[in-house]
């Protein structure tokens, strides 16, 4: 069939649309992998494990311990503080592995060449993976506390909407982050190390299994100014009965470092995109 | 297309004495494209070829020189600029091979901006078209190496450019699916389309291209069309020889005795020396394989040829174009 070799090069290509061809693309991938979903039913549940044996361990035969515990933390209910901070700590280490890695993994298929061919702004490849990326792990989180209820026989009694509203508004965070980190990995070519000094920071500081108190005060201040400390502490808040008007400085400051962080990474993605150009090695890994 | 003094240099920092030097990778490369046109970029591995490919189609910026593709300049909107290409890189790795080849060219119908209506429509014509229908539907990973390069092809004109890049496009192919590839790029010329082809098959070249540009540690030596370059060498008579042995220093007693280049190799298959000498008119072929005999050859078998687009580039280079 004669196919006209007119000068009409393509339709207006759409960033929107592009982005969304890159979710779609990504969860097709995905479901072809038929083992792809173990790890974050598993994980989720053995993650606290270690924690809260040790809580138990170390609380006393009569629970004595507790108490000093509940001062620090503001709640005797150690195995719920720790599975929000472990649930969230593996959200956020998902994340790093699923954004982190994709444009590396890009790069190893030999398929970034060819998505970079296309004539759409390229932060369609970020925008994609961004959304790619939050839909996937937030879904996946609220399976893992499916398994968590199941298994561990947790309930969550506080208010619905309060939790829904704080982890909406850690989505940008956690994701700013995940651009920014991304970026870096197309960059060193590497992303397992990177991946254990981020989660590693972020397992010290953001207090996952401990609260935040009861490190020394100049790791305290680092924490300050972590958005997933301000996630964790805000569901357990809401956990332990509080509403939206008691976690409203959570709130202001994920909002604020939300936008920062997203700004960041697309602005990261591009000034190394750019870079990347002009040292020819956007191909390599 | 048009590319004036266009110049890339690479940082290197030697592993060895970690001292800073550069690396030239393209030359001040300059020359026009017409429209409808098959141009051909020729030269051995590390020429420049792909560099100059990357540059053209935005992988690449280059340290100088400008490069304009349909009068827009690539480097400063290289967006707009791609609207009018469609590049199949090297290598087959460029598709997602958990994906269909359906799939994969309706996602990058989507990244193209192809209204969803149209790409089906132009999907089911390129499949048609590159005998890739009746496995469309089936993950890449299960493709020939042969059946990957064409949904690349596909790929590079679901957008229906007027410019295609083909970088190496029959590297790895088995003689016949080469030539399949070969034919589909004459069809898309007969279309219309301009086509801008890297090789390092002289014969390829010479098949398939209006002009060629030979390029050469990142120049461009000449470009002209591949009559014309043979016809450089028309006075030079080649002589293809099949020895049983060969000493090194053979290769300067025909140079003195007036043999312009000698190419030799060794041919694993037939357990032979191929020696390709080009006679200037100073050594006449009996002379030559006279010679060949006094100095201890064992001569299988000779041959006179025409000069090859490989004679041309050994003629002004001194090598081959397997070095």
């Amino acid at each position: 069939m004669a196919v006209m070799a007119q000068a009409t090069g393509s339709a207006r290509p759409s960033l929107l649309r592009a982005a969304f061809a890159v979710v779609g693309r990504g969860l097709k991938i995905n479901l072809r992998y038929s083992t792809w979903f173990l790890p974050y039913l598993v994980w989720p549940v053995v993650a606290p494990f270690g924690y809260v044996f040790t809580s138990r361990a170390l609380s006393g035969p009569n629970n004595e311990a507790l108490q000093s515990f509940a001062r620090l933390s503001g709640t005797t209910d150690f195995t719920m503080f720790v599975i929000i901070g472990t649930t969230f700590w593996f959200w956020f280490n998902m994340m790093l592995w699923d954004l982190g890695g994709s444009f590396r993994l890009e790069q190893m298929r030999g398929t970034i060449e060819s998505n970079f061919l296309a004539p759409v702004p390229k932060a369609f490849m970020a925008l994609g993976a961004f959304v790619q990326s939050a839909l996937f792990g937030t879904t996946t989180v609220c399976l893992s506390c499916l398994t968590v209820y199941l298994v561990w026989g947790l309930r969550f009694t506080g208010s619905v909407l309060g939790l829904v509203v704080v982890v909406l508004a850690s989505i940008p965070s956690i994701y700013g982050v995940g651009l920014i980190f991304g970026s870096l990995v197309l960059l060193a070519k590497e992303v397992n190390a990177l991946i254990f000094f981020v989660r590693g920071v972020m397992t010290i500081f953001c207090g996952a299994a401990y609260p935040v108190a009861a490190l020394p005060g100049w790791m305290q201040a680092v924490s300050r100014v972590l958005p997933l400390t301000y996630s964790i502490d805000g569901v357990r808040v809401i956990a332990a009965g509080g509403n939206l008007g008691d976690v409203l400085p959570h709130l202001r400051f994920l909002g604020i470092s939300g936008v920062l962080l997203l700004v960041l990474g697309f602005a990261s993605f591009e000034v190394i995109r750019l870079h990347l150009l002009k040292t020819g090695t956007l191909g390599q890994y | 297309m048009e590319l004036d003094q266009v110049r890339k240099v690479f940082p290197r920092r030697d592993p060895q004495t970690r001292r800073q030097s550069e690396l030239v990778a393209v030359d001040d490369v300059s020359f026009d494209i017409a429209r409808g046109e098959i141009f051909g970029l020729l030269g051995p591995n590390g020429a420049g070829k792909t560099t100059t490919i990357k540059i053209i189609s935005t992988l690449l910026r280059p340290t100088s020189g400008t490069v304009r593709v349909a009068s827009i300049d690539v480097t400063k909107r290289p967006t707009e600029a791609l609207r009018h290409l469609g590049t199949v890189l090297t290598g087959e790795r460029s598709v997602y091979w958990k994906l269909t080849g359906r799939e994969n060219l309706e996602y990058f119908a989507a990244l193209y901006g192809i209204p969803a209506r149209l790409a089906r429509q132009r999907i089911d014509s390129l499949l048609e078209r590159f005998s890739l229908g009746a496995r469309a539907d089936e993950r890449v990973e299960r493709y020939s190496t042969g059946m990957r390069q064409r949904i690349c092809l596909a790929k590079a004109l679901l957008a229906e450019p007027q410019i295609l890049i083909l970088d190496e496009p029959t590297a790895g192919l088995d003689p016949q699916a080469a030539r399949n590839m070969r034919e589909l790029i004459q069809e898309i010329k007969g279309e219309g389309r301009t086509v801008l082809l890297t090789t390092h098959y002289m014969e390829e070249a010479d098949q398939l291209c209006d002009r060629v540009a030979i390029i050469d540690r990142g120049k461009i030596i000449v470009l002209d069309s591949p009559g014309r370059l043979k016809g450089l060498l028309k006075d030079r008579q080649v002589i293809n020889l099949e020895l049983g042995n060969w000493e090194q220093p053979w290769q300067a007693e025909l140079v003195a005795v007036g043999a312009s280049s000698v190419d030799v190799h060794f041919d694993d298959a037939a357990r032979l020396y191929r020696l390709s000498l080009h006679l200037n008119g100073k050594l006449s072929m009996g002379e030559t394989v006279t010679r060949l005999i006094d100095l201890g050859a064992q001569l299988q078998n000779f041959t006179l040829s025409s000069p090859s687009l490989e004679d041309v580039f050994i003629h002004l280079t001194g090598k081959s174009l397997r070095e």
